[in-house]
């Protein structure tokens, strides 16, 4: 169910100096916000700039106790950085004031059954999804060895990667739920020296890779280079794609990802809510501009490449199993 | 049960386009409202004037290379491409749910051929359901070397009849801003027999990044809509609404009730909203309240009396 609420926000910190973090009190959609959803963020009353802004949970704090109200509870964490004009004008958002939220929206990360290790890529301010998806499998951790300690939770490995030591961001929080991150940065400033899919790509070779699952989220050519390793061992990856979005409820088109077009196997690629994730699969082939192609045709100007078409972020994503998205020129 | 009388305590806002009878005069756009679907868990639907769904095409398209959008002053600019699932599709998975909508729905359809536009719209004549068709002629014609139908008067006369001839559902067929003359273009689709028009559809525009020396779409340029071009709206509804008999639909860069009443000021019977959706998916509902409490404030028992009411 999406909402649109005015969320209290609680603290707006910088945190080094390029990101900053928004505290929110925004019980109605801490509830049910999933880690890897996301929510469309007013960021101006007038209308420059224009659109609302996407941005995903780095902490969701649901509520306990519908009764009681504290600010320590349904609360949703967002890190940012300053790229441009609507996130430049976040930072001078205050406590106290209140900010006009839709979602939460998308589909965001899913467990993979069997999976026994769960290996996190993050880079940049990528990191922020994945730490809130490090919270919830460590959290099911938790609860399953009171329960029961039958129940199999996977271990889990967050790799953080930057270009320097003031871009690495979430190793605090990682260490705050007992996980110890490893850490790479393109100058040598902090951690390993060299990009982080170095450390993925020797923690797999080293440590094995049965019942592994990726989880990732960052710059598109590290993404790109998370799934070509995925793929090279042959184990599930999930990618959180970041996009330009207008509706971010799938009503738009406009947050299109090129995506391979054949049907995709029952459970890999569930269904977004209350839709068909399949609709825009090619059965009746597709037209392009004026050509009608057969179904089972190859599109002119990809070659052999199978058939392609274009998924929407916001709604079939923005998490994506790796192997089906298209990532040439990345 | 009795009927109220208007007051202005209780002011009308049924407007008539031909035909089509209308509660209020906002409608959600084509292209922004998707199939009505994406929007209904957060928007009470039969509110609204009527919504248009998103360009159909008889086979489906896949639409552009992203990025397909970029954000502009005021505005943005877009390139979808037209992407949409196809008339079979549509029939099968949306048009159950179009049905059941409790307003008017309107289907918005193309094609790059004339026969193709009438082909859809007889296919979709046939169709329970549907309020009418909203024709897009701002799509390359084929046959005559891409150039859009919407820019020669004598194709945008041929296609409109072609359309008529095939269907006899109510007919608003959509005006491109990109023209020269766009008096003369309504005159044609008015002489082809469309029961109202709509416009404007976005300006092609475009937007450059520096660092990278590109173009910002993938598509290189796209349409601006948005509050940036509310003027060019204005002043098209105002022309066109001076030539044409047939009701006047306006859209462009409406995102408030003021922005509505300026349109029908000029002369629309009704307005459009578009990419105001993204920014606040209830703001037709906004707009329908805001309308009401202007009549309201100004004593006008009928909503009627406001369009085309400019004093030049």
């Amino acid at each position: 169910m999406i909402r649109e609420v005015k969320a209290k926000i609680l603290q707006q910190q910088k945190i080094g100096e390029y990101y900053f973090r928004l505290r929110l009190l925004c019980p109605e959609i801490a509830r049910v916000a999933q880690p890897g959803q996301f929510v469309m963020l007013r960021i101006a009353e007038l209308h420059d700039p224009f659109l609302r802004r996407p941005f995903s949970f780095s902490r969701i704090l649901p509520p306990r106790d519908r009764k009681r109200k504290t600010e320590k509870e349904g609360i949703l964490e967002i890190w940012y950085e300053v790229v441009g004009k609507g996130t430049s004008l976040m930072t001078r958002l205050r406590a106290g004031e209140q900010l006009d939220l839709l979602g939460p929206l998308g589909r965001g990360f899913w467990e993979v059954p069997g999976q026994k290790k769960a290996i996190l890529v993050g880079g940049g301010v990528g990191i922020a999804p994945l730490i809130a998806w490090a919270e919830k499998l460590q959290g099911k951790k938790k609860g399953t060895k009171a329960l029961s300690s039958s129940v199999e939770t996977p271990a889990v490995l967050v790799l953080i990667g930057g270009q320097s030591r003031r871009r690495i961001l979430g190793s605090k929080e990682c260490q705050k739920m007992g996980l110890d991150p490893q850490v790479s940065t393109e100058d040598g400033s902090l951690g390993k020296q060299g990009v982080v899919t170095d450390l993925l790509e020797r923690e797999l070779l080293t440590s094995g890779h049965s019942s592994t699952t990726i989880y990732t989220c960052g710059p598109m050519a590290m993404l790109a280079k998370v799934a070509q390793i995925a793929d090279q061992f042959d184990i599930p990856c999930q990618v959180l794609l970041e996009s330009r979005m207008a509706c971010g409820v799938g009503a738009c088109l406009g947050c299109a990802v090129k995506v391979r077009a054949e049907n995709l196997p029952p459970g890999v690629w569930p269904s977004a809510e209350g839709e068909g994730g399949g609709e825009y699969a090619a059965e009746g082939g597709f037209r392009e501009e004026g050509i009608s192609q057969p179904a089972k045709s190859l599109i002119p100007g990809i070659g052999g490449a199978p058939q392609f078409r274009y998924a929407r972020a916001c709604k079939e994503g923005p998490v994506f199993e790796a192997r089906y998205i298209i990532w040439e020129g990345y | 049960m009795p009927r109220m009388t208007p007051t202005s305590e209780n002011p009308t806002l049924t407007v008539e386009l031909g035909p089509l009878k209308l509660k209020n005069p906002v409608l959600a756009a084509s292209g922004t409202f998707g199939y009505g679907e994406e929007y209904s868990g957060i928007v009470p639907l039969k509110h609204l004037g009527g919504f248009i769904t998103k360009g159909l095409s008889w086979e489906p398209r896949r639409g552009n290379p992203p990025p397909r959008l970029a954000e502009t002053s005021s505005g943005m600019l877009n390139a979808i491409g037209l992407e949409n699932v196809g008339l079979e599709v549509f029939l099968k998975e949306k048009l159950p749910f179009l049905r059941r909508v409790p307003c008017p729905v309107l289907v918005n359809i193309f094609g790059s051929t004339e026969k193709e536009y009438a082909e859809l719209a007889g296919r979709l004549a046939e169709v329970e359901g549907i309020a009418g068709l909203e024709a897009n002629i701002s799509c390359p014609n084929v046959k005559a070397g891409g150039a859009i139908f919407a820019s020669d008067p004598k194709t945008v006369y041929r296609v409109v009849a072609k359309i008529r001839r095939a269907t006899s559902s109510f007919l608003m067929v959509k005006l491109s801003p990109n023209v020269a003359d766009i008096s003369k273009i309504a005159s044609a689709a008015e002489e082809g027999g469309a029961d109202a028009i709509s416009l404007i559809n976005t300006l092609i525009g475009m937007a450059v990044d520096l660092q990278s020396r590109r173009p910002v779409l993938g598509n290189i340029t796209g349409g601006l809509s948005g509050p940036a071009i509310k003027p060019i709206g204005l002043r098209m509804v105002w022309q066109v609404s001076q030539v044409v008999r047939i009701p006047v639909v306006g859209i462009g860069g409406i995102v408030s009730a003021t922005d509505a009443l300026e349109y029908l000021l000029v002369g629309a019977r009704a307005v459009q909203v578009g990419s105001a959706h993204f920014i606040d998916p209830r703001i037709g509902l906004k707009i329908i309240q805001g309308i009401k409490d202007y009549l309201e404030k100004n004593q006008l028992p009928d909503l009627n009396t406001v369009i085309g009411s400019l004093k030049v």
